[in-house]
């Protein structure tokens, strides 16, 4: 403990040296790249600069504040991937219960395609038990007990619809608002926006739990056209939660500390003679390395919580999981980590297995992330967090109200097929309207009849809310002006508080 | 001497009356493209262009823009500012009526000059990058200053001569004293002279890493330093062209903009084999093969004329030249649909070909005409219709690939080959010789259609129940009287039935199904039928249940001579062996004729399922008409992108040499020639080089960085007085050379070869160098991450094993793409995850102890070890006060271990690590992690 308060010091005296050394040896760098980021930056007038401007900015990840007025000042991104069924969770079907083991109509079928289910399928009953619930007489099952307690929090939108029924295509879209790579993933776009508020810290922060990586691979966190500086940077449960953070075996932190002055040192020299302000780039970014390599393992080390906290959420830990990835995405935003995506595999449920069944695969989902996911609303609220921390929970696609016959077979388990018109996406927190439920799905659950939303609407409003017209919040790219919503978006007002 | 200031002064006068506002009263032309076009493109086309024609008015095209518009009536007048509609809206009061509309007026100046340019006749004008490339004659020195008697403070006019090398030198001084002579800022013009040329240690570590990506060895140097002969750097540059590490740095650049991986992409991302392009690749840039038929190769390989008589084929190496396109991402993901695939892949080709080749960003016509550059939306599909018809179609094998038979196996193919020489002449086996290499051409079987009891299992292949049944369309049957089929099978006595026509039509053939079976090829022997008929597949799989027989792809060929029609011969029964082998394969281009020749459709707003119009392969013809000698394929396409008249190919690769030479390009933009790119810095000179290099260089690449690094221009010394950099902080005028970080392949090279961990070790499959556990999840098809052995760990990074979802990481860090999309240009960032790489990678560790082992034998004293470490990484001398502060930190640090010995075991990994050898790692460590060190000076 002793040792460690010696290194914070250290730190903190060191920081204060660099700090002058940048004041007294670089007059006017600081500004200048700070004009040429914001300019290109897409807002306060012209838009049309190369995006050379950005190549090289000295500090890319400095806070900058959004367009207007922002009700949230950082987002939890929770993504189930492989999307839970909407009909056993939230969207309930009273209906849907009569047609159970009914032949699906043909007039359902029509001029649809999807990804497995094939002939006629049969119609499948909601799985689990349903009642309202708080003060909104919100409508949940059983699956979900905790969320059950902090209902009133959550602005749910029943209505959603995408445009893809694979779950790599739809995750792209879901992240990065276009189903083919090569885009920014919204997390990108926000750090890009509004830098980060903890320079010892990425500020994109990405965590994985469920055994596999989101089907897309890293390019639902990848920065597209934008700087690989905006990417997401993927702190893991094993090794090293930062690819590199560790020092060799052998080498303490006190010799990695002298040779960071020895480099440090020398490349200061080096600027003297050829006068490069890359290198006083180079000098602060392996200042910021050294600090990374304290504070990150400390903000991932969630041992020093205390038992009531772990409880809380559920957490073991030593045992990397969904809920200790819900408790770590706490503490980085504590921190001024401005987006954190958390991705949470197995729920995609087709009834080809157990593990991918309604009754057991799903409902062992839920009981792995439920208690964490309130808790963390819980939590986030404690702390005064929940007024400017927005939280979104959601899959990429529904699931459809027929029960999946892959290849034409009758299945083992209960399962659902991907289904893109309908499903369900929660926000709360950060200036999203409390104990709210938005759109509707028709009497199976299988399109939105009312108040639907699509990804893009979703977008807008999650820009929205961090104080971006997302119309606005632009990247010139290959002759033309990128935005995460493409050419489409509209803000749901209706969820704003 | 007479001071230059008072000169400039009086020229500052001249140029001000020349510009814009005086137009009127001079009667001077206006020029479309520098004075107007700015203009419409700030303030007009948002709403007036190729996206949006609001009120029916577009800017876009002379016949749109004189066009009668909503109101029945043109907005422009050639000839007649007054009545035209759009100079009047310019100038109103009513917000409601004043364009630009919701936006501030424009400015006078900008409203006399489009008045004056719809006077004199409302002109268009060429995008300068759309005209052909016209060699400028070469700056000479003295032509127009000398005459005025001229002389600058500090440097001669003659200094300056005598500093050039070469012609690229006048083009730049010339733009040097064009900047010093008119700009208004004093600093700008004082500072802009050209710098000395660097040391000649720093130059030839700059050139070795520019031509061949690795640094010169200290004994290249210090021959280099002592070489007193006056051709010594042009000894040293044709050395480093002729080695074979050139090869390698440009085909690893060059991997970038292919997308080259080793797997497929999307969700299942499984790997792929197709490391021979690359290998084709470093093979054309060491052969020095001219671009224009570089180019060729890669886009129509496949179709070139020097067929082998026996195949029909191309030679091997031009069809593995075609891999360039099959980089394209494949989907192997369940449930996704090959034809919507398949088109990505298309489009994916349609873009990289326009943005490697062509600087020009050809994707925004994919959904409507072009807001800026003269591309209409149907031209995009014209152009698509050059790639729409090659035979490879999302699926799982890949195919067409070309297969190479090993050992025992190409020997069979061999004694085939022969067998069926004695047979017949070479000519009519040819469809059975290019089979045995492509397995092309087939149906695949998501052609079939009309599924009863039959389905696309996985989406992917064609699977059918006991009495179900389904339709392949339109096949001509015409002289085919053998079918082959590959397919799957589990239960013994299933009967596939062939009908023609209809479910109740005419049995063609009746075909017991093998059981058990893989993706087995059979050939059957069919009765000859005439003409094109629709085939019904009918199964009959008593025993089957719910199990399927799956059917991968059917093809109809014509028996081989002399074997009877009923029968197969012993002949067809190897050549059916031998389609049974899985030999290593690579993908390849190859176009689909008759049955399987592909028709293109527009597709409306860029959405595949809305298709309208169809359309013949051509070329945008605002570029350069495509001529009608030329065929209409890829090949004639390529023909078209290296024709002398065209305007952007040569440009798009003399911009791309120079800035990987020098950083950034003369048009900075390298992805965009068109008018929303970057304005050249030096476009003279580039269309100099772009002459040069179709005329004299002959597309000769290694003429054309030959000519570049010989310049002074080149050569100088990238160290700047602060002032220099302060008044031109990008280096666009060319007075300091280049000072840029290392690419990613270059920081890791570089570290392995000055620690002499690098294996020189050329071609062949992708090597699995260490990387952290967990990088790598596979769910479906369990590969892994196979630390490669010993010495294949240590081979140039060009040869690591990249996975689209997952690349190497240190690699990604430095700025590397992920490959799944062509990346033209790199941006440079400067990361607190790029420091943690080079200092704490166990690849950078292991590579500071080599070289700490290294230097351990070759000095004694600590002093003299640390001065020779900085020798080899940095190839010069260190100075005093840098070696003062690591031989602080190596004396720390050695006092540390020696009190904790244990340390130092670990940090080298051995028992009898010394406490010294430890100080020398970590010092060695800090030296590979130096600024000057991972910058190229």
């Amino acid at each position: 403990m002793e040792k460690l308060l010696k290194e914070l010091q250290q730190a903190a005296l060191q920081r204060e040296t660099r700090r002058h050394f940048f004041q007294t040896c670089s007059t006017g760098l600081g500004a200048m790249a700070l004009g040429s980021f914001l300019s290109s930056c897409g807002w306060g007038g012209n838009k049309a600069t190369p995006a050379s401007g950005l190549a090289g900015p000295t500090e890319p990840m400095m806070p900058r504040p959004a367009q207007f007025n922002p009700k949230a000042k950082r987002v939890i991104y929770i993504h189930m991937a492989g999307s839970p069924s909407q009909l056993e969770l939230f969207d309930y079907k009273p209906e849907l219960v009569k047609y159970h083991g009914r032949d699906c109509p043909q007039e359902l079928l029509e001029g649809k395609k999807f990804a497995f289910i094939r002939g006629v399928p049969k119609m499948l009953g909601p799985q689990g038990k349903f009642a309202q619930y708080g003060q909104s007489g919100a409508w949940l099952s059983d699956y979900l007990p905790h969320l059950q307690g902090v209902v009133d929090e959550i602005s749910f939108l029943k209505a959603m619809h995408t445009d893809q029924f694979n779950h790599a295509p739809a995750q792209l879209l879901m992240h990065t608002g276009s189903a083919r790579l090569g885009r920014p993933s919204i997390g990108s776009w926000v750090t890009y926006g509004l830098g980060s508020e903890n320079d010892d810290l990425p500020g994109f922060v990405v965590l994985a739990s469920g055994g596999k990586q989101p089907d897309a691979g890293k390019s639902v966190w990848g920065s597209g056209f934008l700087p690989t500086v905006y990417q997401g940077v993927q702190c893991r449960t094993d090794g090293d939660p930062v690819l590199y953070v560790s020092d060799p075996a052998g080498m303490n932190r006190d010799i990695r500390k002298q040779t960071i002055d020895a480099i440090t040192e020398i490349n200061q020299q080096a600027y003297n003679e050829v006068n490069d302000p890359e290198i006083l780039t180079r000098i602060s970014q392996y200042e910021l390395a050294f600090r990374m390599q304290m504070s990150v393992p400390d903000a991932m080390d969630i041992k020093s919580e205390p038992q009531y906290i772990m409880d809380l959420y559920g957490a073991d830990p030593n045992v990397g999981s969904f809920a200790r990835n819900c408790l770590l995405a706490r503490r980085l935003v504590e921190r001024g980590v401005r987006f954190v995506q958390l991705f949470d595999w197995g729920w995609d449920t087709h009834g080809t297995s157990a593990d991918g069944a309604l009754e057991i695969g799903l409902k062992n989902k839920c009981r792995e992330s439920d208690q964490a996911v309130a808790g963390l609303l819980k939590d986030l609220k404690q702390r005064g967090l929940l007024d400017d921390t927005l939280v979104v929970w959601g899959g990429e696609f529904g699931r459809t109200p027929m029960q999946e016959n892959r290849d034409g077979l009758t299945l083992p388990f209960m399962g659902r097929d991907h289904h893109l018109d309908a499903f369900t996406v929660w926000m709360a927190g950060g200036g999203v309207r409390k104990g709210f439920s938005y759109g509707e799905t028709d009497d199976i659950g299988y399109y939105g009849v009312k108040d639907k939303v699509h990804v893009h609407d979703l977008h807008a409003t999650i820009l929205h809310l961090l104080g971006f017209d997302h119309e606005q919040l632009t990247y010139p790219f290959q002759g033309r002006s990128f935005r995460l919503t493409d050419v489409a978006g509209k803000v749901v007002k209706p969820v704003l508080a | 001497m007479k001071p230059k200031r008072l000169l400039i002064g009086g020229l500052g006068t001249v140029v001000l009356l020349s510009s814009f506002s005086m137009l009127g009263v001079f009667e001077q032309k206006v020029d479309y493209n520098t004075q107007i076009k700015p203009i419409l493109n700030k303030q007009c086309i948002a709403c007036h262009g190729g996206v949006k024609k609001t009120a029916g008015f577009s800017l876009l095209f002379r016949h749109e823009a004189l066009a009668p518009t909503k109101s029945g009536k043109p907005a422009i007048v050639p000839g007649d500012a007054d009545a035209s509609e759009m100079i009047r809206r310019l100038t109103l009061d009513d917000p409601e009526e004043r364009m630009p509309l919701d936006g501030p007026p424009l400015s006078e100046d900008e409203i006399q000059l489009l008045r004056d340019w719809v006077d004199q006749g409302a002109e268009w004008g060429d995008h300068w990058a759309y005209t052909p490339v016209e060699k400028p004659e070469v700056p000479r020195p003295g032509s127009f200053w000398d005459q005025l008697g001229s002389v600058i403070p500090g440097l001669a006019e003659s200094d300056e001569t005598a500093w050039a090398k070469n012609e690229i030198d006048y083009f730049v001084l010339d733009g040097l004293r064009t900047v010093r002579d008119t700009t208004a800022d004093a600093q700008l013009a004082k500072t802009l002279r050209p710098s000395a040329e660097a040391s000649r240690a720093t130059l030839l570590r700059r050139v070795s890493l520019d031509l061949t990506g690795l640094p010169p060895t200290p004994e290249q140097v210090s021959a280099f330093v002592n070489d007193t002969s006056p051709d010594a750097y042009e000894k040293q540059v044709d050395r480093l062209l002729a080695s074979s590490a050139y090869g390698e740095k440009w085909a690893g650049m060059w991997l970038d903009l292919a997308r080259y991986a080793d797997t497929k992409g999307y969700e299942r991302d499984p790997g792929r084999q197709i490391w021979r392009y690359r290998d084709w690749l470093i093979k054309a840039f060491n052969d020095d093969k001219p671009y224009n038929l570089f180019l060729t190769e890669q886009l129509a390989g496949d179709l070139m004329p020097n067929r082998d008589p026996l195949t029909g084929l191309p030679p091997d190496d031009q069809l593995v030249a075609t891999g360039f396109h099959r980089n394209t991402m494949n989907n192997d993901e369940g449930g996704t649909q090959d034809e919507e695939f398949r088109v990505a892949a298309v489009i994916d080709r349609v873009n990289t070909t326009w943005d490697v080749f062509g600087g020009t960003t050809f994707a925004c016509v994919q959904c409507h005409s072009h807001p800026y550059d003269p591309f209409t939306h149907e031209e995009y599909y014209k152009y698509m219709a050059f790639f729409n018809n090659t035979r490879d179609e999302d699926v799982t094998t890949d195919t067409p690939t070309l297969r190479f038979y090993k050992d025992k196996d190409s020997v069979r193919v061999q004694e085939l080959y022969s067998w069926m020489g004695r047979l017949a002449p070479p000519g009519q086996t040819a469809q059975q010789r290019q089979f045995l290499r492509t397995l092309e051409p087939k149906f695949n079987s998501h052609a079939l259609d009309q599924y009863q009891k039959a389905s696309l299992l996985d989406a992917k292949f064609f699977g059918i129940l006991h009495e179900g049944s389904g339709r392949l369309p339109n096949v001509t049957l015409t002289g085919q009287n053998r079918l082959l089929i590959a397919w799957s099978n589990e239960t013994p006595g299933a009967t596939l039935t062939i009908r023609r026509d209809s479910l109740n039509g005419p049995v063609l053939v009746s075909l017991p199904v093998p059981a058990p079976a893989r993706d087995t090829v059979q050939i059957f022997p069919i009765p000859e039928v005439a003409g094109r008929h629709n085939l019904f597949f009918r199964l009959d799989n008593p025993k089957g249940g719910n199990k399927w027989v799956s059917i991968k792809w059917i093809a109809f060929q014509r028996a081989m001579p002399g074997q009877s029609a009923h029968r197969l011969g012993a002949v067809e029964m190897e050549y059916a062996l031998l389609l049974n082998k899985r030999p290593q394969s690579t993908p390849i281009l190859l176009d689909g004729t008759g049955d399987l020749a592909r028709p293109t459709q527009v597709f409306d707003r860029g959405n595949w399922l809305v298709k309208t119009k169809r359309v013949q392969p051509d070329v945008p013809k605002s570029i350069l008409p495509l001529s009608p000698d030329l065929p209409r394929n890829r090949l004639g396409l390529a023909r078209w992108m290296t024709d002398r008249k065209h305007p952007l190919t040569a440009r798009v690769a003399v911009n791309r040499f120079w800035e990987q030479l020098f950083g950034t390009g003369l048009v900075e933009t390298v992805e965009d020639l068109g008018t929303q790119g970057s304005t050249p810095t030096h476009r003279a000179l580039l269309d100099y080089l772009a002459a040069e290099f179709m005329e004299t260089d002959g597309w000769r690449i290694k003429k054309m960085l030959r000519r570049m690094v010989l310049s002074a221009t080149y050569r100088q010394q990238s160290a700047a007085p602060a002032a220099l950099v302060t008044a031109d902080p990008t280096n666009k005028y060319l007075a300091r050379g280049p000072r840029v970080r290392l690419a990613a392949e270059q920081v890791r090279d570089q570290a392995l070869a000055v620690s002499g961990l690098l294996n020189p070790k050329m071609y062949g499959p992708s090597v699995m160098p260490p990387q952290p556990d967990g990088i790598w999840q596979s769910p479906y098809n369990g590969e892994s991450w196979k630390l490669s052995d010993a010495t294949d760990r240590n081979r140039r990074a060009l040869y690591t094993y990249w996975k689209r979802t997952a690349p190497y990481p240190s690699m990604i860090t430095f700025d590397s793409p992920s490959r799944e999309f062509c990346q033209v240009r790199r941006l440079r960032t400067n990361t607190p995850l790029q420091a943690l790489v080079t200092l704490n990678d166990p690849v950078y560790v292991e590579a500071a102890r080599t070289l700490a082992d290294c230097v351990r034998e070759q000095a004694r004293t600590p002093e003299e070890q640390i001065k020779a470490a900085f020798r080899r990484v940095a190839l010069r001398e260190i100075e005093p006060r840098k070696l003062a502060v690591l031989l602080r930190l190596y004396r720390n640090t050695e006092q540390h271990y020696r009190q904790h010995p244990d340390e130092a075991q670990q940090l080298m990994g051995f028992e009898q690590a010394s406490p010294a050898l430890a100080a020398l790692t970590v010092t060695t460590n800090t030296v590979l992690n130096l600024d000057e060190v991972i910058t190229k000076e």
